[in-house]
């Protein structure tokens, strides 16, 4: 006979997911592998002959580029030299400060970080988040795309994410020749909701930067790192390549980060018998050896390795930890779907969002998950009360406040009518008004009709042949009768000439006033200190519509 | 979803037991592919050595992954890989142009797959096809991680779409502008099928090797 | 003169003055920029020019309405990339700040060419001659000393594993 209880409970969501048992010898295990490296150093005139137990003559590509430039040599031997359990200790003790933390951890080796965070409970890996990221307040960032790549509901989701609260939002296509069209459609959506929101449109790595080159967007993320060398190759790159690919976006006032995440390199084929956290550590050895400001890093498009193995979710939290402990700006996925468990995913994402990280999610989806063109995210625009109501319940600061149906409205019908006129001004495929109202009250683009798409590729290599900047849609904006909107994509243009928003975990307020590790950094040293939410603050998270008033009854 | 555990398990046993005799008899591995005239159920593909660079501006270049159709048969979804390449060729023919197959053995990555069969493309149109079905249709002169389309779900490719892939890479060799085969997208199939798409990646990966150019491949269906 | 040529020369001068053993150009009486002058935009705006030699403070809306800013003038300039690498120093990001200056170097490569070289670097597309030239063109063209260092570091560790050009 079968047992009722176990029928019940094998037709439970999270009894659909995909679980493997670990396989330490191809690297199919989350961290703590009995394959890792052991920690060592050995410095020679300057030089690390030795790292994590491989000399020199062994180095390979990853190898050499992290000795040569990601470690700090001058407190090197002595910070690894002390034992890993002390330096966990140290980063859980509220009397240690994120400074002394740092004068340790920018000196050790990508092994010596996997022990360290090895030695950490998940609590105690939140406790380290707390005290080690970035930037003094935590923020959020969302995914904005659909599956028509229809421009004008990307501008209307996209006003509607900034009247929510997100401080930056990331795009994609479907069809790769789509996103000069995307990229614009988030930018002007961006800052007709909220001015101050930094937008990017994830591609290829070179169509990427040539996007931000002409002022399409404001930032770039997808510049993705691997920690095994045939998996680095097969992205394309080398840890070479990517440093000169950051200081080209330097070089044009863009800011940007590096991306990577624990299994990529098991999923990609080559993990070289090592646990993902390690293999993670050395991409973001690289990362700090680049000279970025920061990562996306948390398994990221890989979720679904990790999340399968046993200690997998602890091990994304603790790779978040270790971009932390390398000073980077920290944007901390949770924006990938891994699982059908609504408790599972909650779960996943309760080290960032409780420990509060630079960005909380690195694609928190604008838009029901049917939409998100980066395969869904672990959270969707159906789940936005959902979010405001544990932010609530929890006192925390997700990033994201409660909001009136009628303002989202107005927002996302503003977004839509100034795509509409900047296209016209622009000589680009006409915006219908049917469109705009369709892009204003959509869920999805199940409600928005189709575009002509050969038309709007055509017009696409047209207005890239003709050298079409952001500088053109400040004017076209303006010629559209749509001059505040305008005045704020000037602002952005006119803050990548200064250049205060590359440095670590940077975000715009309204005012277009940067706020950064080095303007706002992190002081957290136990109680009371840190950010702490303020009363204004806590207003807006807590006055959710849907509460009865006792002054009512 | 015994389903899946099932075939898991199944591929987790083949890894090990060729890992296995990979690390005890590594020449008999080496072996096995170069004389490759290897039947697949119902297709026999064979390398008949180094594939030249076409200049007929009329064919479309289909590059296979190192495993397709030899180590591997079926995609993720268990569709037999005579049938995938018979809906390609199909969709090839019906649009009037030629076709050409190679087998890639540098890389198992589908972006670069695709790329080599569109630099080896007399219309510099080609069509890249890994092993678990993720398939690329690739420009020449276009980034090797860019495309111009890509099915990226390999899990949400039926019959139907590779049909479509093989008229539209004909069409793009043809100098038109195809309406873009329609992108799937379903955020369930990540949870339920990466890990084991992890896995069948490993096991294309395991028949690379990077100093070998790509080979022309003829095809036979049963 | 165009603007290419503006901004080349403004690089140039920059680069001489730096490798004159002088610190960057203009810097604040006190000495280095640091967290205190952080934001730049706020704080050091007189400070701050465009690469086309257009004070930071007399960029406006509408001036780029009436045609007389281009996104020519909506750039970096080579001596803001050096203030912001100083700030960064000041609060100990010293591999951040190495970034902002092998940056402030590339400001001179125009677009397209810096795409060709970022490809040039990618695994298998060249040559140890070709990358080494690259690295002399940086050096010699640009006066990217930084840059072109580690174009030359990347040729030798390719050859070294195997990643130059193959076919």
């Amino acid at each position: 006979m079968k047992s009722k209880r176990f029928e019940a409970l094998a037709a439970r969501p999270v009894n659909q997911d995909g679980y493997v048992q670990e396989w330490p010898e191809v690297g199919l295990i989350a961290m703590n592998s009995p394959f890792d490296p052991k920690p060592s150093i050995k410095i020679e005139g300057g030089k690390i002959v030795e790292m994590d137990g491989k000399t020199r003559a062994d180095f390979d590509m990853l190898d050499t580029f992290i000795a040569d430039h990601a470690i700090r040599l001058g407190n090197a031997e002595k910070a690894m030299a002390m034992d890993s359990l002390d330096i966990a200790r140290k980063i859980v003790d509220i009397n240690v400060s994120r400074d002394e933390i740092l004068d340790i951890t920018l000196s050790v080796t990508p092994a010596k970080l996997t022990e360290i965070v090895g030695k950490l409970t998940i609590v105690e890996i939140m406790m380290g988040m707390t005290k080690m990221r970035a930037r003094l307040m935590p923020a959020n960032q969302c995914h904005v795309t659909n599956v028509k790549d229809n421009p004008i509901q990307i501008a209307a989701d996209a006003a509607e994410a900034a009247v929510r609260g997100f401080a930056e939002m990331e795009t994609t296509v479907g069809i790769a020749r789509y996103a000069p069209f995307n990229a614009m459609a988030l930018f002007v959506g961006a800052q007709a909701g909220r001015p101050g929101i930094m937008t990017q449109c994830a591609l290829e790595e070179a169509t990427e930067l040539q996007l931000g080159m002409r002022g399409f967007t404001t930032y770039a993320e997808t510049i993705s790192v691997y920690g095994t060398e045939p998996v680095f190759m097969d992205g394309d790159d080398t840890p070479y390549s990517k440093a000169f690919l950051a200081s080209c976006y330097a070089s044009r006032g863009l800011k940007m980060r590096f991306t990577s995440g624990t299994g990529s390199e098991v999923q990609m084929g080559y993990a070289e018998g090592k646990s993902m956290l390690y293999l993670e550590a050395r991409c973001l050895a690289v990362t700090k050896g680049a000279g970025v400001q920061g990562t996306q890093n948390g398994s990221v498009s890989c979720v679904g390795v990790p999340a399968g193995v046993p200690g997998g979710i602890r091990a994304i939290a603790a790779e978040n930890l270790i971009a932390m402990l390398l000073d980077l700006e920290s944007t901390t996925s949770n924006d990938q779907t891994f699982t059908h468990s609504d408790l599972r995913r909650v779960a996943r994402s309760v080290p960032q969002l409780f420990s509060g990280t630079d960005y909380i999610c690195s694609g928190y989806s604008a838009t029901p998950n049917y939409d998100n063109m980066f395969a869904g995210s672990n959270w969707d625009a159906d789940d936005y009360d959902d979010w405001n109501i544990i932010q609530r319940d929890m006192k925390i600061d997700g990033g994201l406040q409660p909001v009136k149906e009628d303002d989202v409205i107005k927002a996302r019908n503003k977004a839509a009518r100034a795509l509409q006129g900047m296209f016209r001004e622009l000589g680009l495929p006409p915006i219908t008004d049917e469109e705009v109202e369709a892009a204003t009250y959509a869920r999805g683009s199940q409600d928005m009709p189709d575009r002509n798409v050969n038309e709007d590729l055509k017009a696409i290599e047209a207005m890239m042949a003709r050298k079409v900047t952001g500088v053109d849609f400040v004017k076209a904006l303006d010629k559209a009768g749509f001059p505040d909107v305008a005045q704020n994509i000037y602002n952005m243009l006119r803050q990548k000439v200064a250049g205060d928003y590359l440095h670590t975990a940077s975000i715009f307020d309204k005012d277009f006033h940067v706020y950064s590790g080095v303007n706002a950094p992190n002081d957290y040293h136990g109680p009371m200190t840190g950010y702490q939410l303020s009363e204004e603050r806590w207003e807006q998270i807590k006055n959710i519509p849907n509460a009865i008033r006792p002054e009512d009854i | 979803m015994n389903f899946d555990e099932n075939m898991l398990r199944s591929v987790i046993e083949e890894v090990l037991k060729e890992m296995g005799t990979a690390s005890t008899a590594p020449a008999a591995k080496a072996a096995a592919p170069s004389a490759s005239t290897l039947s697949a159920g119902e297709m026999t593909l064979a390398d008949t050595g180094e594939a030249a660079k076409g200049v007929a501006p009329d064919e479309v270049v289909i590059g296979l992954a190192p495993a397709f159709g030899v180590y591997q048969h079926e995609t993720i979804i268990h569709q037999p890989h005579s049938k995938v390449l018979r809906e390609i060729i199909a969709g090839i023919e019906e649009e009037g142009m030629k076709w050409r197959i190679i087998r890639v053995f540098r890389t198992s990555d589908v972006s670069f797959v695709a790329h080599d069969a569109a630099e080896y493309s007399g219309s510099g149109i080609g069509i890249g096809i890994q092993s678990k079905g993720t398939t690329v249709i690739h420009q020449k002169d276009l980034p090797p991680l860019s495309n111009l389309e890509l099915f990226s779900q390999a899990p949400l490719i039926e019959m139907e779409t590779f049909r479509q892939i093989g008229k539209n890479a004909a069409k793009y060799a043809k100098g038109e502008a195809p309406t873009p085969v329609t992108v799937r997208n379903d955020q369930m199939a990540r949870p339920t099928y990466q890990a084991i798409a992890a896995l069948l990646h490993i096991k294309e990966t395991e028949h690379c090797d990077r100093n070998k150019k790509p080979q022309a491949v003829t095809v036979s269906f049963k | 003169m165009d603007q290419e040529a503006l901004m080349r020369q403004i690089v140039e001068q920059v680069m001489s003055a730096m490798n004159n053993g002088g610190s960057a150009p203009s810097t604040p009486a006190g000495g280095k920029m640091t967290a205190a002058n952080y934001p730049l935009a706020e704080k050091e705006a007189a400070k701050i020019k465009t690469p086309t030699g257009k004070p930071f403070s007399s960029l406006s809306y509408e001036k780029v309405i009436s045609g007389e800013l281009t996104s020519d003038d909506m750039r970096i300039a080579p001596e803001t990339l050096e203030y912001q690498a100083q700030v960064a120093e000041s609060v100990n990001r010293e591999a951040f700040a190495g970034n902002l200056r092998r940056a402030a170097e590339l400001i001179a490569v125009p677009d397209e060419r810096l795409l060709e070289i970022y490809n040039a670097l990618r695994p298998y597309r060249s040559t140890k001659q070709e990358l080494l030239d690259i690295a002399n063109e940086l050096d010699g063209k640009y006066g990217a000393k930084t840059a072109a260092g580690l174009v030359r570091e990347a040729a030798e560790v390719y050859e070294k594993r195997d990643r130059l050009k193959k076919f």
